[in-house]
C-alpha cells in the first residue's frame, strides 16, 4: 500500500463520504454555526440599527426642540431621520437576506455557498455584489419604452418604503403611528403591481409582459384570501392600529402560556398559515414564482432590466419579505412579546426582529423546498381553497367573538 | 367530504415532508470542496502528470516503444572514453500536450520502483506549448523541468501540488 499524502497537501479533504458518517464533523459545526450566528447576526444589523437608534430618538427629537426651530420644521427633520432610519433597515435588510438565502440554499443543498468574501463565511459577498451591480452597464433595450423601463423600478420600491411606515420593530418603536396601520400597508403593498405591469409593458419584451401580466394577475389574486386571513386578528384586537394589536396579544394564560394569536384554538393557526401563503405569493417567492419562473419566462418582468434598475427589484422583493415578516410576528407571534413571563427584561424589539428574522427563515426554507405551481394550479388553489377557507375562518373567528373568547 | 380533507390533509403532510428533509439537510456538512484552498486527494489508481527518475531509469526505452503518442524521447548517456552508451538516460522528454494518460509507459516499464509513472498531480494547465513539455536530466527534480524557448533556461513548472512529493510510485 503506498501511503497517503495528506500531510502534504494543506486542509487535504477526502472524498466526503467520510464526513457523512460523522455528523460531529468540523463542517457540520460550522454549518451549524453559520445559520445560527446567521440569526445573531441579522437580529443585531436590524434590531441595533432601529431598536438603538429609536432609543437615542426621544433625546435627538428633544435637541431639535431646543435648537428654537418652528415646529413645522422639527417635524419634517424628525420625519427625515425616522425615513432615513426605515429605509436603513431596508438596505441593510437588502444585504444581509440575500447572504442568508445564499447561505440557507447553498446548505440545505449541501454546499457552502460564498465563502471567500470577508473572512467568515463571505459575509461581504453581498456589499461586494452591490458596489458590482453599482457599477454596472445600465442597458435599456432599443424597443422598451424609454421613461416607464426607468420609472418602473421606482414605482415598484417605492411602496415598499411607505408600506414600512407604521410597522412595529418593537411594542411602541414605529415611524408613524396609524390608526388604520394595517389597511395602509395593504394598500400600500398593492401599489407595487403598478411598477411590475410597467416594467413588464415597458421591456418591449414578450416574456418581460407575460411576467408583468402574470405578476398582476397573481398579486391582485392573492391579496383577498391575504387582506380576509387577518381578519380574525382584527376581530380580536378591535382595531387597525398594529400597536392595538400588538398590546392585545401581551400577558399570558394560567400565568405562562402567551396569548398570541396564533395560539388561538384553529382560527389562529389557520389565519397564520393563510396570512403566510398568501405573503410568499404576495412576494412572488418559490413556489408561486410563475412571475419570474426561469424555465417559462427567462427572469418575467425584470429579464431586461440590469446593475441597479435590477437591484431595486430584488430589493422590493426582500423589502417585502422583511415586511411580511414583521407583519408575522405582529399579528400571530405576539409582536414585542416574549414567550415566557421571565424573559419580560429583554427589550420588546429583541423579541419582535428575533420572530420576524424567524419568519423571515421560513419563508428562505419555503423556497428551497418546494416546486414552482402551474399558473392554473396557482389560481386555483387562491380561489378555490384559500379564499374559502379564510371566509370560513372569519365565521369562526365570529363565532369565538360571540361567545367572548376573543 | 372525507376525501376531500383526506386530501387536503395528505398535501398539506407532503409539504411539510419535504420541509423537514431540507431542515435536516441544513445541518447535515456540505459536500462540496473549497477547491484552491482544499484539495482532494485522488485514489491511488488515479493517472495524473507523469513523472520520470533519471536515477533508477536504464535508459531501454520501452517506454517511447509503448508510448501510442509518440510523446516520450530519450537519449542514452554516452561513455566518456570508451564512447560506448551507457544504461543511463542523457536526457528524457515527455509531451504532457500529446500524452493521453493511458499508462502504457508505466506499465512497459521495466525498473523496480517504475521509472516513469503516474503522479497524482490533476493541476496540469498550460499557458504555452513550452510548458507542456517536461525535460528531465541528471539532478532534476521528479517532476521535470519545462524548456524557456524565449529565456533559453530550463524552469519549474507550475503545479500547486508539488509532485515532488506525492506517493504512490508504482513498484
Amino acid at each position: 500500500m503506498t501511503q497517503r499524502a495528506g500531510k502534504l497537501l494543506t486542509a487535504t479533504r477526502y472524498w466526503p463520504t467520510e464526513l457523512w458518517a460523522n455528523p460531529w464533523s468540523l463542517p457540520r459545526y460550522r454549518a451549524a454555526a453559520a445559520w445560527l450566528g446567521g440569526i445573531v447576526a441579522g437580529i443585531a444589523l436590524i434590531g441595533a440599527g432601529v431598536g438603538e437608534l429609536a432609543a437615542w430618538g426621544d433625546r435627538l427629537l428633544a435637541l431639535l426642540g431646543r435648537l428654537g426651530l418652528s415646529a413645522v420644521v422639527v417635524a419634517w427633520l424628525w420625519l427625515l431621520v425616522k425615513l432615513g432610519c426605515v429605509l436603513g433597515v431596508i438596505v441593510a435588510n437588502g444585504l444581509w437576506a440575500v447572504w442568508w438565502e445564499r447561505k440557507i440554499s447553498a446548505h440545505m443543498q449541501s454546499r457552502l455557498g460564498p465563502m471567500y468574501a470577508g473572512a467568515f463565511h463571505g459575509w461581504a459577498q453581498t456589499i461586494f455584489d452591490t458596489i458590482k451591480l453599482l457599477l454596472k452597464e445600465d442597458v435599456t433595450p432599443a424597443a422598451a419604452d424609454q421613461v416607464m423601463h426607468a420609472l418602473a423600478p421606482v414605482v415598484a420600491i417605492a411602496p415598499c418604503v411607505m408600506a414600512f411606515a407604521p410597522i412595529l420593530f418593537g411594542s411602541e418603536l414605529a415611524a408613524a403611528k396609524l390608526d388604520v396601520g394595517v389597511l395602509y400597508i395593504f394598500a400600500c403593498a398593492g401599489i407595487s403591481v403598478i411598477g411590475i405591469v410597467m416594467a413588464g409593458w415597458a421591456s418591449g419584451n414578450k416574456y418581460s409582459l407575460l411576467g408583468g401580466l402574470r405578476a398582476a394577475a397573481q398579486m391582485v389574486s392573492y391579496e383577498l384570501p391575504r387582506g380576509f386571513s387577518v381578519v380574525p386578528v382584527l376581530m380580536f384586537a378591535g382595531s387597525l392600529d398594529l400597536a392595538v394589536i400588538d398590546r392585545a396579544q401581551a400577558g399570558y394564560w394560567l400565568g405562562f402560556f402567551p396569548r398570541w394569536f396564533v395560539f388561538y384554538p384553529v382560527v389562529g393557526q389557520l389565519a397564520f398559515l393563510f396570512f403566510l401563503i398568501a405573503s410568499v405569493a404576495e412576494t412572488n417567492r418559490t413556489p408561486f414564482d410563475i412571475p419570474e419562473a426561469e424555465s417559462e419566462l427567462v427572469a418575467g418582468f425584470h429579464t431586461e432590466f440590469s446593475g441597479m434598475k435590477w437591484s431595486l427589484f430584488f430589493l422590493t422583493e426582500y423589502g417585502y419579505v422583511l415586511l411580511s415578516s414583521f407583519l408575522l410576528a405582529a399579528f400571530f407571534l405576539g409582536g414585542g412579546s416574549a414567550p415566557l413571563p421571565f424573559l419580560d427584561f429583554i427589550p420588546s424589539w429583541i423579541w419582535m426582529t428575533g420572530k420576524a428574522m424567524l419568519m423571515m427563515f421560513v419563508f428562505l426554507w419555503f423556497r428551497w423546498t418546494f416546486p414552482r405551481l402551474r399558473v392554473d394550479q396557482l389560481m386555483d388553489f387562491n380561489w378555490k381553497f384559500l379564499l374559502p377557507w379564510s371566509f370560513a375562518n372569519i365565521g369562526l373567528a365570529g363565532a369565538f367573538v360571540w361567545r367572548g373568547l376573543g | 367530504m372525507i376525501s376531500y380533507f383526506k386530501a387536503v390533509f395528505l398535501g398539506t403532510w407532503a409539504l411539510v415532508q419535504g420541509l423537514a428533509i431540507t431542515l435536516r439537510y441544513l445541518f447535515k456538512p456540505a459536500v462540496t470542496v473549497q477547491y484552491p484552498t482544499e484539495k482532494l486527494l485522488p485514489y491511488d489508481a488515479f493517472r495524473g502528470a507523469l513523472i520520470f527518475d533519471p536515477a533508477t531509469c536504464i535508459a531501454c526505452g520501452l517506454c517511447a516503444k509503448a508510448c501510442p503518442s509518440a510523446c516520450i524521447a530519450l537519449e542514452n548517456q554516452v561513455h566518456p572514453e570508451t564512447k560506448k552508451r551507457v544504461p543511463k538516460v542523457e536526457w528524457y522528454t515527455l509531451d504532457l500536450g500529446k500524452c493521453n494518460y493511458c499508462g502504457l509507459c508505466q506499465e512497459a516499464c521495466p525498473t523496480k520502483p517504475k521509472s516513469v509513472w503516474h503522479s497524482l498531480d490533476y493541476e496540469i494547465a498550460f499557458s504555452s506549448r513550452d510548458e507542456m513539455v517536461r525535460c528531465w536530466k541528471a539532478g532534476f527534480p521528479l517532476g521535470g523541468r519545462t524548456w524557456d524557448a524565449k529565456k533559453k533556461a530550463f524552469k519549474d513548472p507550475k503545479s500547486h501540488i508539488s509532485v515532488r512529493e506525492l506517493p504512490a510510485r508504482k513498484r
